[in-house]
């Protein structure tokens, strides 16, 4: 007898169980069901916190009472689970397909993409919308280069901002600076040297004095910047250029990776006091900038040749120095660089053949990084910049039309400490892992 | 330029003639020196004169890193480090009280070194050593008092000082071997670990010591054996070699090839082939050759042919196990650390 009962009550509960779990009310949750709801309410929310209101950070008990409302899409119950995740798995098929171009980078996803500027958002300055085009095509390139132009634009900015009412400089004028900033880095991402920059212009805006004519402020801020400018970036290279022209000898080889614009000085300087060495600029795709070092070294008269980063190992032996620039440099004397250094390094180091890294102070970044894929950037799809000489029309050799080809082209990489012999800085040559103990015994932070 | 108050090397030879005086401290000895003398009218006049004299004592010692150590200590002291002196003669009498008060404490660095190293030496333990050096004596001699140790020293050519640590050694009653130094390599397997002093210390963290001791490091490593410097904190020196050959003590005739006139080099294409070396007698075309063998039956290396050769070589610091000093024992970035803060602040 009790079978036959027990058959029409069990069936139901199974589909029941299955189609409408959410419209389960309260009371019929498990302790454990409800608790789940809870832990699912709470990821959702941090997901999406845009959406959080007071409210809902009320006590869990009290939220309970409307999970549906607070969840706008509740992940599965372990019995809707398969469905769910199919349809979720098409769906992001589906958006795949559509932006095909990322298809392949999806593991890249979180490297900074150059995008074309967008509308600018705020009172965005002419001069940043300018400055946003540069970096976003790459005209203006390097981290020194950025950095200046960037404090350069910013004294314009300041020099045009004037102050609302019943605000003070002190207090408004990074509200007015911060979409500028934000615009300059939805171009490009923000380099480390500008970052560094933007930081120490925020300390000297909000320690400026409340009492100061608003004229006298502003010209303030400027000869901090052009102080900045030119204690950090540009005396800090004059010294560089003079430390590091003493390692380059008679009759020595200096092999340098790309561009950069303190080894560009150093070479010169070197030239210039009569030194006679050649150089091997090495160079690779897609930005191929070592060619601009080479038209400037060869007009100053240095010999110099000419190769493409694979052809490396067949002139490694000849080299008597490797000097390369740095885009920062880490706290544990790592060196992030264009990509291709740390190949360089490497390299170097198996030829035991000195590997000098010109760096200035300003470009210490206080972090820690590993590898070159916890943080990168992408060079932009398809070679708009490079121009190595072409026969063909550009458009027969663009891989980004074919589905099953994606090109992957990250812009740094990352080179450990241990295949660096010296970095060269402003306050002397010191051993890469030696590095932290700069700022301090400077006495300041970077 | 003005004419100095004192002759400086003069006077720095003459105070170096102290045996437990190093070269550097000589160096600052020199400056208190100079800084008594001088009647400069202003602090500025008086930087610049110290300035050209430690210049003048740094070109009269070519090839001595650590005498560069010391005058950039002192130089260092003088315009990096406040001073509370209101009056220019008052300035005068302190960096020269703190002058010799820095030689004074600095002679008590060696047994301050010796006592850190007895803490890695222990009992029955068997060392080797590289040529003379005055802080790896004291080590050795201190450790002595407490623990057996055996000694080897290398020769250490073209000086030989390896002989005078051995004749001190076995004067002390430590159990001590010269041994050449092409048999490093042979004798590495049987020692526990190396002890060297050093000339200067620079800023990568390696060493700057008497030729063979890069050698000795790189067999070190190769026998997994800790090779161990010893350095007096004034021997420091912010230079970063990049190589042997970027040592201020470099020159251009060191391993220079000599210039062959075009007769020598006929009657050296002819003798490759044979072996030249045994052959004392036949060979009448050598003439080079028929000289020195006639005249003595071994081969000595001629003065000239010594000078091709450098007198101190760089040890690189991944080499370096470590490196003991009177501000404690230090790793080689240790060392670079140190020198940063000591100099860039």
């Amino acid at each position: 007898m009790a079978p036959p009962p027990a058959l029409p009550v069990h069936p139901p509960s199974g589909p029941h169980h299955d189609s409408k779990p959410p419209k389960k009310s309260q009371k019929e949750m498990t302790k454990a069901e409800r608790k789940e709801l809870q832990e699912r309410q709470r990821a959702a929310k941090a997901e999406a916190k845009a959406s959080s209101q007071p409210s809902s950070s009320t006590p869990a008990q009290k939220k309970s009472n409307k999970p549906a409302e607070i969840v706008p899409r509740p992940p599965p119950t372990p019995g809707r689970a398969p469905r769910e995740a199919t349809r979720g798995a098409a769906a992001v098929a589906h958006e795949t397909a559509a932006g095909a171009n990322e298809r392949g980078l999806r593991i890249f996803s979180h490297f900074g993409l150059p995008k074309a500027v967008s509308a600018p958002k705020g009172d965005i300055h002419p001069v940043t919308l300018r400055l946003a085009l540069q970096f976003s095509e790459f005209k203006i390139v390097g981290a020194n280069a950025r950095c200046i132009a960037t404090l350069i634009a910013f004294k314009t900015v300041i020099q045009d901002y004037v102050t609302p009412q019943n605000t003070t400089l002190s207090r408004h004028l990074m509200t007015h600076l911060s979409p500028q900033i934000s615009h300059l880095v939805a171009a490009r991402p923000m380099s480390v040297t500008m970052g560094n920059a933007i930081r120490q212009l925020k300390l000297e805006i909000s320690g400026s004095d409340i009492d100061l004519p608003e004229q006298d402020a502003k010209d303030l801020l400027c000869a901090k910047i052009d102080q900045y400018l030119s204690e950090r970036v540009l005396a800090a290279d004059g010294i560089i250029e003079e430390n590091g022209q003493k390692k380059i000898k008679d009759g020595d080889v200096i092999l340098t990776y790309a561009r950069s614009s303190v080894v560009e000085k150093v070479l010169l300087a070197a030239h210039e006091s009569g030194r006679r060495f050649s150089v091997i600029v090495v160079d690779s795709r897609p930005l191929l900038e070592g060619k601009r070092l080479l038209s400037v070294l060869s007009h100053a008269g240095i010999k110099c040749k000419y190769i493409l980063l694979p052809s490396i190992g067949s002139i490694i032996t000849e080299v008597s120095t490797v000097i390369v620039g740095a885009h920062s440099i880490h706290t544990n004397g790592a060196v992030y660089s264009r990509a291709g250094t740390a190949l360089v390094a490497m390299m170097a180091k198996q030829h035991s053949i000195p590997f000098i890294v010109c760096c200035e102070t300003y470009k210490f970044s206080e972090g820690v990084q590993l590898d070159s894929f916890t943080k990168n950037e992408l060079a932009p799809p398809g070679d708009r910049i490079a121009t190595f000489p072409l026969t063909k029309p550009r458009e027969s050799l663009t891989l980004a039309n074919s589905p099953h080809l994606e090109v992957l082209n990250p812009l740094y990489d990352l080179t450990p400490p241990t295949s660096i012999t010296a970095v060269v800085t402003e306050v002397g040559i010191v051993p890469p892992n030696s590095i932290s103990s700069i700022p301090v015994a400077l006495g300041r932070l970077l | 330029m003005a004419v100095l108050p004192l002759d400086v090397y003069e006077a720095y030879l003459r105070i170096l003639k102290d045996p437990d005086i190093s070269q550097p401290l000589a160096a600052i000895g020199v400056s208190t020196e100079l800084i008594q003398a001088s009647n400069a009218g202003t602090t500025a006049e008086l930087v610049n004169e110290t300035f050209e004299a430690l210049s003048e004592l740094k070109r009269r010692t070519p090839g001595s890193v650590s005498v560069q150590a010391g005058c950039d200590l002192f130089i260092a002291f003088m315009t990096l480090f406040p001073h509370e002196a209101d009056t220019l003669s008052a300035l005068k009498a302190e960096l020269v009280t703190q002058g010799q008060k820095y030689v004074a404490e600095a002679l008590s660095y060696r047994d301050k070194i010796a006592q850190f190293t007895l803490g890695f030496i222990k009992d029955d333990s068997v060392i080797l050593t590289h040529s003379y050096s005055r802080v790896v004596m004291k080590a050795l001699l201190n450790a002595h008092k407490t623990k057996r140790i055996s000694v080897y020293v290398t020769e250490a050519r073209p000086n030989g000082l390896g002989l005078k640590t051995y004749a001190q050694l076995i004067e002390a009653g430590i159990p001590c071997t010269v041994v050449l130094d092409s048999a490093v390599a042979y004798v590495m397997d049987k020692v526990d670990f190396v002890l060297v002093g050093s000339e200067a210390v620079v800023e990568s963290g390696g060493l700057i010591n008497a030729v063979g001791s890069n050698q000795m490091a790189i067999l070190a490593q190769a026998a997994r054996k800790p090779f161990y410097a010893l350095a007096e904190s004034y021997k420091f020196h912010r230079h970063f070699p990049l190589s042997q050959y970027d040592l201020p003590t470099h020159t251009p005739s060191i391993l220079s090839f000599p210039v062959l006139s075009a007769g020598s080099s006929d009657t050296h294409d002819q003798n490759s082939g044979t072996s030249p070396e045994v052959a004392p007698g036949p060979d009448d075309g050598n003439s080079r050759a028929r000289q020195s063998s006639q005249a003595v039956p071994e081969w000595r290396m001629t003065a000239e042919q010594i000078s091709c050769n450098p007198e101190v070589d760089y040890t690189r610091p991944d080499l370096i196990s470590l490196v003991f000093s009177d501000v404690g024992i230090l790793t080689p970035e240790g060392v670079s650390q140190y020198l940063v803060g000591m100099f860039a602040g």
